[in-house]
């Protein structure tokens, strides 16, 4: 038996963020970060786009051999391939996760948090009359560990199994969930400066394909699809003959499948000694499926409250509430905004992406932004109009 | 306990999962296990929804009769 203050499940950005922040704030506490895989940031399950502002609350990307390629441009491409330029300053970047999920545990570890590899998080048990900690069964290259933790972050992703065992809800329902899969193509002619979004119903039905440049001539290529809409074939196959069509000789160097939940936070994420953050607590950008930067500022709840709990003696839910609290302000009540949003665009069709890109373009570039495309997509959709006034009111 | 038998239950096959754990937060009753980087179906669990069968980006799940 191994007694810990606290322990983090899953290395990811909401894990090692969380062990970061909880040692950061208080010193003197035992913070462990459980990753089951080998090594942090391995396998890559993730696109790696990242906005500017949110990713440098965390960490610099100048010059970071983490940060692939900086991105100033955003290509939306219509179903028939009218393309609306967006250029921004400072949009973004494309990381290389492997590296940048390491850095990460590696701040976590610098702050004083034990990073453990190959160690998988197996089960956990409460037993409130013998005393008030967690306890938690790990495997380690075949041995089991006991360890015996005041709170466990569960930082563990989609799949959510540390929520799933303190009796939170963590499922999904089926149009929430975008199944993606993602080459990493060699020898291709894109922009390497700017990030490609097409919409189509016959390339991605209900989400949308990408192309993130990670050097130039180099890309992941991806798409995500909700299952309920298309024609029977899995992601995998829509992605094959989305490449076999646009990129047919490219080297395909890469692959990765995974789920992007595109729902809102879910309803509880906390529970006496426990709390549940990124992925695992649905906290992804439902209208881009973004959740890098989103993990990290969960974690980042999670760990200062983790930390404050136990320094204060109190470790139960309707303390642990806060962080619940402090995420819905910071950006859990923005995602049933983009929800919402979500959910009007689902009725809208192909000829209507492909108006929108041809009344966008009128638009001068330098005047192009976001919003004003949105504005744009209201008067050409009026039943999108409660919707955005909900959204910007 | 579940109040009928399905005729068919999901199963997986391991020659093609990917290990990405999408279809563990669909399963209604979370009758699917990832654990040592092999995914499970509780056959006993599993009331038949086919709710993983479609969204599994490689087509690893699959219907198979029950018993």
């Amino acid at each position: 038996m191994v007694d810990v203050d606290v322990l983090v499940v899953g290395a990811g950005p909401a894990g090692a963020v969380s062990a970061w922040h909880a040692k950061q704030a208080a010193p003197g506490l035992d913070v462990v970060l459980l990753e089951r895989d080998r090594a942090v940031g391995s396998p890559v399950r993730c696109a790696e786009g990242v906005g500017d502002a949110g990713l440098r609350e965390f960490a610099n990307p100048d010059g970071a051999d983490w940060a692939a390629r900086k991105i100033t441009k955003v290509i939306f491409q219509a179903p028939d391939d009218t393309e609306v330029v967006v250029a921004e300053r400072g949009v973004g970047w494309v990381l290389d996760r492997t590296r940048f999920d390491a850095h990460l545990a590696a701040e976590a570890a610098a702050a004083g948090a034990q990073v453990l590899v190959g160690a998988e998080a197996t089960g956990m048990s409460h037993n409130g009359l013998e005393d008030d900690r967690w306890h938690v069964r790990v495997k380690e290259r075949g041995q089991d560990t006991e360890y015996r933790a005041r709170v466990v972050i569960g930082a563990d992703g989609v799949e959510t199994m540390v929520g799933r065992w303190a009796g939170l809800d963590t499922r999904v329902p089926a149009r929430d969930m975008e199944s993606c899969a993602q080459y990493v193509l060699q020898g291709i002619e894109c922009d390497p400066d700017a990030i490609y979004l097409q919409f189509s119903e016959a390339i991605a039905p209900g989400g949308y394909a990408w192309i993130f440049p990670k050097a130039v001539g180099v890309a992941n290529v991806g798409l995500g699809l909700v299952a309920l809409k298309t024609d029977g074939r899995n992601a995998h196959q829509y992605l094959d003959a989305w490449v076999g069509r646009r990129f047919p000789a490219a080297a395909r160097t890469g692959y990765t499948v995974g789920g992007v939940i595109v729902h809102t936070t879910i309803k509880k994420t906390y529970a006496d000694g426990v709390m549940v953050a990124g992925d695992a607590a649905h906290m992804i950008n439902p209208l881009s499926g973004g959740g890098i930067t989103n993990a990290m500022k969960a974690g980042r709840l999670a760990g200062k409250t983790a930390a404050a709990a136990i320094c204060a003696g109190d470790t139960s839910e309707r303390r642990l509430a806060a962080y619940h609290h402090a995420w819905m302000e910071l950006l859990g009540e923005d995602h049933l905004k983009y929800y919402r949003i979500k959910q009007a665009l689902e009725s809208v069709d192909d000829e209507f992406f492909n108006k929108l890109a041809r009344t966008v373009n009128k638009i001068p570039q330098e005047k192009r932004s976001i919003g004003r495309i949105f504005a744009h997509a209201l008067i050409r959709h009026p039943q999108l109009i409660p919707v955005a006034a909900r959204f910007f009111v | 306990m579940r109040r009928v038998t399905p005729d068919t239950i999901a199963a997986v096959d391991l020659a093609v999962c990917d290990r990405c754990g999408l279809c563990l937060p669909l399963c209604p009753p979370e009758a699917i296990h990832l654990e040592l980087n092999v995914l499970t179906v509780d056959d006993a669990t599993c009331t038949g929804c086919e709710k993983c069968v479609a969204p599994c980006p490689v087509g690893a799940l699959a219907m198979v009769a029950y018993g």
